[in-house]
């Protein structure tokens, strides 16, 4: 049990069903302190239904939640006095200002409206809104609605954020700033838990990762000791001709590769030098119409464990 | 049962945040409720009343009056209680966002309840103020209304929160109006006495909030007895009676 505290969160056998669709399929994971943990899958997988139990906004529906060191059963109202939460859907309050959504944020958490005040200000700041405090929702981009949603989140100096796809929809430089912002934060000690789909941003992010499909978890690791695990390190990206047989290509490159995959329009050969792999490729009997030469990525060990391309 | 009973404290809170809403917006919302009672009073006292004798040995205007201030506080409640909490809870998701702070369920439907209630009673008694200015009101006991007032907006709201915690569409509301307000408020003695309908129809009006509310209204206005109380009991317990409802029903939505 003693190990066990110091986490901040712990799921044994956790499990939830709506009806008869079964959303998480019994799963564990434990996350350390001051770490970011992320979630990563498709759509449907059980990630957003996994967060919701962590930050009480669904029940656990089976097995041992533990947060922060309370149980997610009994002590919602304890956990999330120290959780932030930054949802996938924007709600904000919309007939608020800017500045007043943070200060009816801190009245909910029982701050006092002094402290509150100066806490919105420096998250605005934190946030680079500041300029925007006596703005209406309605009149805020979509990258500021974001930082706004995380500015919110930490109202209450949380121990804990939760971050249900915090950059979905984002422009690369709206998702930038949103990274940074998590970055600092991650660097004074707040433990952070988020879902995504974008591999670059789990790679970037994420401390130590699992990938959920269906409900469950299909591998769990850092990001990059998960991509040597599954995939090797480089992998070559074939589009191949309509009268080239890609089954009797494999099979001519065996024991030169370390894996393969068909997706939709391609074939994925996973090898140590890609470069080398398709100089090797009989290019007469295999006729090709492109090929792409590339690191591997979380992408793929997704594409090798589930046997499908992730989707969006 | 802890489950149920709100935390006054946290309820507060989202009282505090209503109210705050309600503070940059009071004068463009308010007038339009105001507006709708006093077209009735005009219309129907000053108006129709003008060929109505006499109802019980008051002019038919000092009769139906009162009625309107119960009303008026009916009105609001049903608005605040429907489509502007189903736009918080369902579109634009704001109780996703509180209920991730320690505010629970309980608290936000005891916070709202409560935040209906203030409405009605601000929109009878700024109706209370009128009615008293136009001479309608016989009764130094009407100041003490206002608060009589909330206990009938209280009823309501529960009763209004509890179908929108229950209805799948926006657009199921017209039957809660066509079918539950609008004949609530032609029958609940408002507009006539009960003296001259069958005894069945006040028996069936006893079931309704709004009755008990216009009873507390006219014998107010007019010099009340002690079956103010017993209407003020009514609508007390039917509000707790019936408080779980919304809370259960809220949480199967956003807490499944």
């Amino acid at each position: 049990m003693r190990p066990d505290r110091e986490a901040a969160v712990i799921a044994r056998s956790l499990r939830k069903s709506y009806g008869e669709r079964v959303a998480v399929d019994g799963i564990d994971f434990e996350v350390r302190p001051a770490t970011c943990f992320g979630f990563l899958g498709p759509n449907g997988a059980g990630k957003t239904t996994t967060m919701k139990m962590i930050y009480g906004l669904a029940t656990v529906g089976g097995g041992d939640l533990r947060v922060l060191g309370l149980d997610a059963r009994t002590q919602r109202r304890a956990i999330k006095a120290r959780l932030g939460v930054v949802p996938q859907e924007t709600n904000l309050d919309g007939e608020v200002t800017v500045q007043e959504n943070l200060l009816v944020q801190a009245s909910y958490f029982g701050i006092e409206k002094q402290t509150a005040e100066a806490r919105a200000r420096e998250l605005l700041e934190f946030t680079r809104l500041a300029d925007r405090s006596d703005d209406k929702i309605p009149s805020l981009s979509g990258g500021m609605k974001r930082r706004l949603l995380v500015a919110r989140a930490l109202v209450n100096d949380p121990e804990m954020v939760v971050l249900d796809e915090p950059t979905t929809g984002l422009d690369p430089q709206a998702r930038l700033a949103v990274w940074r912002s998590l970055e600092s934060l991650k660097r004074r000690g707040v433990t952070l838990l988020l879902t995504t789909h974008y591999m670059e941003e789990a790679a970037r992010l994420c401390d130590r990762l699992v990938i959920m499909d269906e409900g469950s978890i299909v591998a769990e690791g850092e990001p990059g000791s998960l991509v040597r695990q599954h995939v090797g390190r480089e992998v070559l990206e074939l589009h191949v001709a309509d009268e080239c047989d890609a089954e009797e290509l494999v099979a001519s490159l065996d024991g030169r590769l370390e894996g393969h995959d068909f997706t939709e329009d391609a074939l994925m050969l996973y090898a140590s030098d890609a470069e080398k792999l398709l100089e090797e490729i009989d290019q007469e009997r295999y006729p090709t119409e492109s090929a792409l030469v590339r690191r591997a990525g979380l992408e793929d060990v997704f594409l090798r464990l589930t046997g499908r391309s992730l989707r969006e | 049962m802890t489950d149920v009973v709100p935390s006054p404290r946290y309820a507060a809170r989202v009282t505090g945040r209503n109210a705050l809403v309600f503070s940059k917006l009071w004068k463009g919302v308010l007038l339009p409720q105001f507006l709708d009672p006093l077209f009735y009073l005009v219309a129907l006292g000053f108006g129709l009343g003008t060929y109505i004798a006499t109802i019980n040995g008051e002019s038919y205007r000092d009769f139906l009056a009162p009625g309107l201030i119960a009303s008026a506080a009916m009105w609001a409640a049903a608005f605040e209680c429907t489509y502007n909490v189903y736009f918080r809870m369902n579109e634009t998701r704001l109780y996703d966002a509180i209920l991730s702070t320690p505010v629970e369920v309980q608290d936000v439907v005891a916070g709202d309840i409560a935040w209906s209630s203030i409405r009605a009673t601000i929109y009878g008694t700024v109706f209370l103020v009128v009615v008293a200015a136009f001479g309608l009101i016989q009764s130094p006991w009407a100041v003490l209304l206002p608060p009589l007032v909330a206990l009938g907006g209280l009823c309501m709201s529960v009763v209004a929160y509890t179908f929108t915690a229950l209805i799948p569409r926006i657009d199921l509301y017209s039957y809660f109006f066509t079918l539950g307000i609008t004949p609530m408020f032609l029958f609940s003695g408002i507009f006539f006495p009960f003296d001259e309908l069958p005894g069945f129809a006040e028996v069936i009006a006893w079931f309704t909030p709004l009755y008990h509310s216009v009873e507390i209204a006219r014998a107010m206005a007019t010099g009340p007895g002690p079956m103010v109380l017993v209407h003020a009991a009514w609508l007390v317990a039917v509000s707790a009676a019936l408080f779980v409802a919304p809370v259960r029903a809220v949480r199967r939505r956003l807490v499944a």
